[in-house]
């Protein structure tokens, strides 16, 4: 973010010739260019996490987690059931107390200004928690009014955030007549009610079909485009790479790895993947591409093989006389795979 | 700041109502008729095997004692049976929580609905034995509700108390069994306590349900309602503050890990 800046700023002039060449105004704003190529400041983040632990008794779920979250990013937080992503998500909006470390959300603590914090974020809660007692505007207005939309607003915001999540014919309905992906849709309209700054997707698409999943993420890019924050935790390695700019990926109350999905594939599993079916005897395959130094996963759900080039993998199924189920390009899977092991499906 | 609390917490209020006045007379008419039918039963068929109570009617006596007895049961339900399912099966605070709303509004709001909720019993109830001649001074009927909030409150604490212990939902049957229960059969509704050996009279005075019968009492017979007043509303009043505090903080540690 901060190369592109710099980029596009103009080059250095003198103070003095800035102010005979330019208007005032232009001269503070040159001035203002100026000192942020200096000093390499940006805008401050939105999230600052500095060594932040949570214990929960004698279990420590958080383990000194460290990153910070810039304005009009999507930020993605992965990892497998139990990392500690969503402790620490419920940390950052006061749902849950830090056990020590440092956390700014907006510049403010929210042990502290809780309540200030939530007045600028919304939440897409992981469970839908909506209030089946009640009809889809009813919730929608009761949740306006919690985030301070004044009365005579409610209905309309409550009218158009529907509108925008395609839900405007349910609005007289009874919540339980709701498809999973209509009260997963209608959580977004709750969590955007209050106009948040940062929005925190806490696994938005668990649970529903491709279909929903993609007008959702559809709907991510669209907030993005209007330079909300966007902090998501997903399960789904794909859903990250379409929509995060940046993410860690945690594993056991750690961060374990931090980029960009590109950054972290290049460095962790770049090339491309074979996956050969399970059930077969794989010896052969597995000493021929270890003889090659080819990265080699075996799991039950098969053998993944990954090489530098695309030819590399074409040769080793010419060799043994075998067809890859799949033949693609790394992606963040296997990324995550690689560092979070094998093993972690015994725990979650 | 005390404001905005008083704000949000009010909105939790609407929620609950809005929730209840879908099945307004489901919800409310075993309040009403439960305490018609005991009228009946006791009042009128047990009733006439009992001479004379107090120098009053067994129906005189048992009256004020049932409303009060109502006002109890809706707080604990409410707080017990009722907030554990919004808190657990229906995650209703999950979400609520990631609002500006905190855990000190979410309690807040709690109370001042099972006190309207169970001053609205009481009241309700008073209203039907009204109709069947209970009240000597038919005024009297507007300060019913105030008995509702006396008891509702502490009782409703101790619903939310055992909401932050128990492990599932079945174990408030316990709670009800050995704490509801007695302060039902124990607290004076059915018969005057100096009946009883002193030991449980004792017992009985100590616990707060005693204590809005007694307030309750002096409404529906028209005595010495001032008098009585000063002496049960700082008691009463007492119990709420301290039961109320010991909720907070359950629920606060329960709701904020």
């Amino acid at each position: 973010m901060q190369g592109s800046r710099r980029a596009h700023a103009p080059p250095l002039r003198s103070f003095r010739q800035i102010v005979e060449q330019l208007s005032y105004s232009e001269a503070v704003l040159d001035i203002e260019l100026g000192l942020c190529l200096i000093y390499g400041m940006h805008s401050s983040p939105v999230v600052s996490i500095e060594q932040i632990r949570k214990s929960f008794g004698l279990f420590e779920a958080v383990r000194g987690v460290s990153c910070r979250i810039e304005a009009g990013e999507c930020f993605g937080l992965l990892g497998p059931n139990g990392a500690g992503k969503s402790t620490l998500i419920n940390m950052i909006y006061g749902a849950s107390r830090r056990t020590s470390g440092k956390l700014e959300v907006f510049g403010m603590d929210p042990n502290v200004s809780s309540r200030a914090i939530k007045a600028r974020l919304g939440v897409v809660t992981q469970e839908n928690a909506l209030d089946e007692g009640l009809t889809v505007r009813e919730n929608m207005e009761l949740y306006a009014a919690f985030v301070g939309v004044p009365a005579r607003e409610r209905k309309q915001r409550v009218r158009d955030l529907l509108g925008f999540m395609n839900l405007a014919h349910k609005e007289n309905e009874p919540i339980q007549t709701l498809s999973g992906g209509m009260q997963r849709r209608l959580v977004f309209v709750r969590a955007l009610l209050g106009k948040p700054e940062l929005v925190i997707l806490d696994e938005p698409t668990t649970g529903l079909d491709p279909a929903v999943r993609h007008l959702l993420w559809g709907k991510v890019n669209q907030l993005k485009a209007e330079g909300k924050t966007i902090l998501l935790t997903t399960h789904y390695m794909h859903e990250a790479e379409v929509l995060c700019d940046r993410l860690v990926i945690m594993n056991k109350g750690e961060v374990i790895a931090s980029g960009t999905p590109k950054d972290l594939r290049e460095a962790h599993a770049s090339g491309y993947v074979a996956v050969f079916e399970t059930g077969e005897d794989f010896a052969a395959l597995r000493t021929g591409a270890g003889s090659r130094s080819y990265q080699v996963l075996e799991d039950s759900s098969g053998l993944y093989v990954r090489a530098p080039r695309l030819e590399d993998l074409l040769d080793l199924q010419k060799e043994h006389g075998r067809q890859a189920l799949q033949l693609r390009p790394s992606n963040l899977e296997d990324v995550f795979l690689k560092l979070t092991g094998p093993e972690l499906n015994v725990d979650a | 700041m005390l404001n905005e609390t008083l704000k949000l917490s009010w909105h939790i209020v609407r929620r609950n109502w809005w929730v209840y006045r879908k099945d307004f007379l489901a919800n409310i008419s075993p309040t009403v008729t439960d305490p018609a039918f005991m009228i009946c039963s006791l009042g009128l068929g047990l009733g006439s095997y009992v001479s004379e109570m107090h120098d009053r009617t067994y129906l005189q006596f048992l009256a004020p004692g049932l409303a009060v007895g109502t006002a109890m049961f809706t707080a604990f339900f409410e707080t017990s049976y009722g907030f554990y399912i919004r808190m657990t099966y229906e995650s209703v605070f999950k979400a609520m929580l990631a609002t500006p709303i905190g855990v000190r509004e979410v309690i807040l709001g709690e109370f001042i609905w099972v006190a309207l909720k169970s001053a609205l019993m009481v009241f309700g109830v008073s209203v039907v034995f009204l109709l069947f001649g209970q009240f000597q001074n038919p005024l009297n009927l507007l300060l019913t509700p105030v008995v509702g909030i006396l008891v509702g409150v502490p009782i409703g604490a101790v619903g939310l108390i055992a909401t932050c212990y128990v492990r599932n939902i079945n174990q408030f049957q316990t709670v009800y069994s050995f704490i509801i229960s007695p302060l039902y059969f124990f607290s004076g509704i059915f018969f005057p306590l100096t009946q009883m050996p002193e030991v449980v009279q004792l017992f009985a005075k100590v616990l707060p349900l005693y204590h809005g019968v007694v307030l309750c009492q002096s409404l529906y017979w028209n005595e010495n309602i001032a008098a009585v007043w000063l002496v049960h509303v700082p008691v009463l009043l007492a119990y709420s503050a301290a039961l109320l505090l010991w909720a907070y903080y359950k629920v606060l540690s329960k709701l904020q890990a």
